[in-house]
């Protein structure tokens, strides 16, 4: 692509060095900011400016956060009973989208694959461990991949807490809601026959 | 199952050609290096997902080129219900470097997995003898090459099997490197290997048992020969329990960075009379060998699959003289061998023998990577 100003050329390649964004569609950004009252523009880069500065991770739960300690940490309305453990920052968000959970959270940084040059070391299991020894949590939620490297995290996460006096449940796999039988894989499907669960008339 | 029609693009040295078969049996003749085992091999590719040799996807794609695609149309015979005819189309589309995909009647498989076994296929090549004079491995092959085509739940238990091991592996070696050690990870793995591993053992065993006398029977009908054979299973999970080995032998492990026990060990170990076939068998005996392994393997895929194997045969005059060909071509077609298919370079010399066969046959002249009418 040929620019006749080198400003433009330069506000391009930047917006197409992120992921996602092509060329074309940088000059469209570029071109649209160029048209906007020059606040637009500050507005935007002083948001990312102070985004970049400013943002944290929780130094309990390792999620992303504006202060030292993030929201969900120091909410005393939130139920400390029970700490969901996740890979990765994404998965808190998913799982606070459902607004089925009013739990805590602890976010592993990953999961372990040897292969990937991951070893338990790198993740986030020795804090969650000294997490458990200090607060009063009952039950511990692994919601982790239902890959094998994901099995194998947990499996050894769970091997770590056997002696301490909480209870560790992962979350459920099987059919998807909505979905239909004759769509789910063979292994799913035979999951959720051998773990099926007692059913539960509404109301009652 | 049978295939009725092939299309190919840019596959190996074919730019494109298309194909229509006789439903018994299907010669391809021609000179050396023209393209006749890249038919079988094509065909192969359809039921297995991969050329038979494990030859990159890169070398399969004509030279020059991006990327190949397959076309087959198979009609599905069920044995049971005779009158159940199905036609199903299988589509392979391979960009190297990309993910395959391989569609049935116009919809991608999510795992490759799921449509092994579904066409069941064997192929005989003169390569087969590096079966009884390689590594273990070729051995292996075998085995997990009929099993997985009858047994959906041996194949999943083997590629969970090779990704924890592959996982136990690269953590040795990573200890080895930080000059650390983390039990309680390889315990973990030791225990989620045993699952897999025993499930794997039990099928592999039994297989062989009931392998053995059709393999035996098979070698007699092809060598004429009175030398006593046999074909044993050997694994290291026959001698006690798995867990227990992983244990003994975890200090080994550590020092050679690899997992030393395992059903990634396992052997066929293969005699001929008390001897080793591969240190005092002739190449006669060798030829025979593996071929009645592979015939045993298309009949015990036979009887217990729902439908017939398709057999692709390479260059059997390499293998055996005319007379025994003879014997075989007569063996194929007393003994109710579904679809079969070979090569050879002289173009009448099988012709002649299925002449003497009333059997419904047709022949393709194959030139250049193209079919010469």
């Amino acid at each position: 692509m040929n620019f006749t100003s080198k400003l433009v050329q330069e506000s391009v390649e930047a917006f197409s060095s992120l992921p996602g964004i092509g060329k074309k569609s940088a000059l469209r950004l570029v071109l649209y900011l160029m048209n906007q009252p020059k606040e637009t523009t500050h507005d935007f880069t002083a948001a990312l400016i102070n985004m970049r500065e400013n943002i944290k991770t929780c130094s309990n739960c390792h999620n992303i956060s504006d202060t030292e300690i993030c929201g969900v940490c120091s909410d005393p309305r939130r139920d400390r009973s029970v700490l969901c453990v996740v890979e990765n920052i994404r998965d808190v968000m998913a799982i606070e989208d459902t607004g089925q959970y009013r739990g805590m959270y602890h976010v592993l940084g990953g999961v372990i694959s040897p292969i990937e040059g991951i070893g338990p070391s790198d993740l986030n299991i020795n804090s969650l461990e000294s997490r458990l020894e200090k607060e009063e949590t009952k039950e511990v939620i692994m919601a982790v991949s239902p890959t094998i490297e994901g099995d194998t995290t947990i499996f050894y996460i769970s091997k770590k807490l056997k002696d301490m006096a909480v209870k560790v449940s992962t979350i459920a796999r099987g059919v998807s809601f909505g979905g239909e039988l004759e769509y789910a894989d063979e292994l799913t499907l035979g999951r959720s026959i051998v773990a099926r669960i007692p059913y539960q008339i509404k109301g009652e | 199952m049978k295939i009725q029609g092939l299309k190919l693009t840019q596959f190996k040295n074919y730019d494109s050609g298309q194909f229509v078969f006789s439903e018994r049996l299907n010669c391809f003749v021609g000179k050396n290096g023209m393209g006749k085992t890249n038919l079988l091999d094509a065909i192969y590719y359809l039921c297995m997902c991969k050329s038979h040799r494990g030859v990159n996807d890169r070398n399969v794609v004509k030279h020059s080129t991006e990327f190949f695609r397959l076309e087959g149309y198979f009609l599905n015979e069920k044995k049971i219900e005779k009158k159940s005819k199905s036609k199903i189309k299988i589509v392979a589309k391979v960009q190297p470097g990309k993910n395959k995909e391989i569609e049935k009647d116009d919809v991608a498989y999510q795992k490759l997995s799921e449509h092994i076994g579904m066409i069941p296929v064997v192929i005989i090549v003169p390569d087969d003898t590096l079966m009884a004079t390689e590594g273990s491995e070729e051995r292996r092959r075998f085995l997990d090459n009929t099993l997985s085509q009858l047994d959906g739940d041996y194949l999943k238990n083997l590629i969970t099997y090779n990704k924890i091991l592959k996982q136990r592996n690269s953590a040795l070696k990573k200890f080895a490197e930080t000059r650390s050690f983390n039990a309680e990870l390889v315990d973990i793995y030791d225990q989620q290997l045993i699952g897999p591993a025993q499930v794997i053992f039990e099928k592999r065993k039994e297989f062989i048992n009931s392998f053995r006398p059709v393999f035996k029977e098979f070698y007699q009908d092809i060598s004429s020969g009175q030398e006593k054979i046999d074909c044993i299973y050997s694994s290291s999970l026959k001698y006690g329990d798995f867990a227990n080995q992983l244990k003994e032998s975890r200090e080994k492990d550590r020092i050679l960075t690899r997992t030393t026990c395992g059903i990634h060990k396992d052997d066929l170990v293969f005699r001929i009379e008390t001897h080793l076939l591969r240190k005092f068998g002739s190449q006669g005996q060798l030829k025979s060998y593996v071929l009645s392994m592979k015939l045993a393997q298309y009949d015990f895929l036979k009887k217990n699959h729902i439908s017939n194997p398709i057999l692709l045969m390479d260059d059997i005059f390499d293998k055996l003289d005319e007379g025994r060909v003879q014997q075989l071509i007569k063996l194929i077609l007393e003994k109710n061998f579904g679809q079969v298919f070979i090569t050879d370079t002289h173009e009448n010399r099988v012709e002649e023998i299925i002449k003497n066969f009333a059997t419904d046959y047709k022949k393709f002249y194959i030139e250049n990577g193209e079919l010469k009418e």
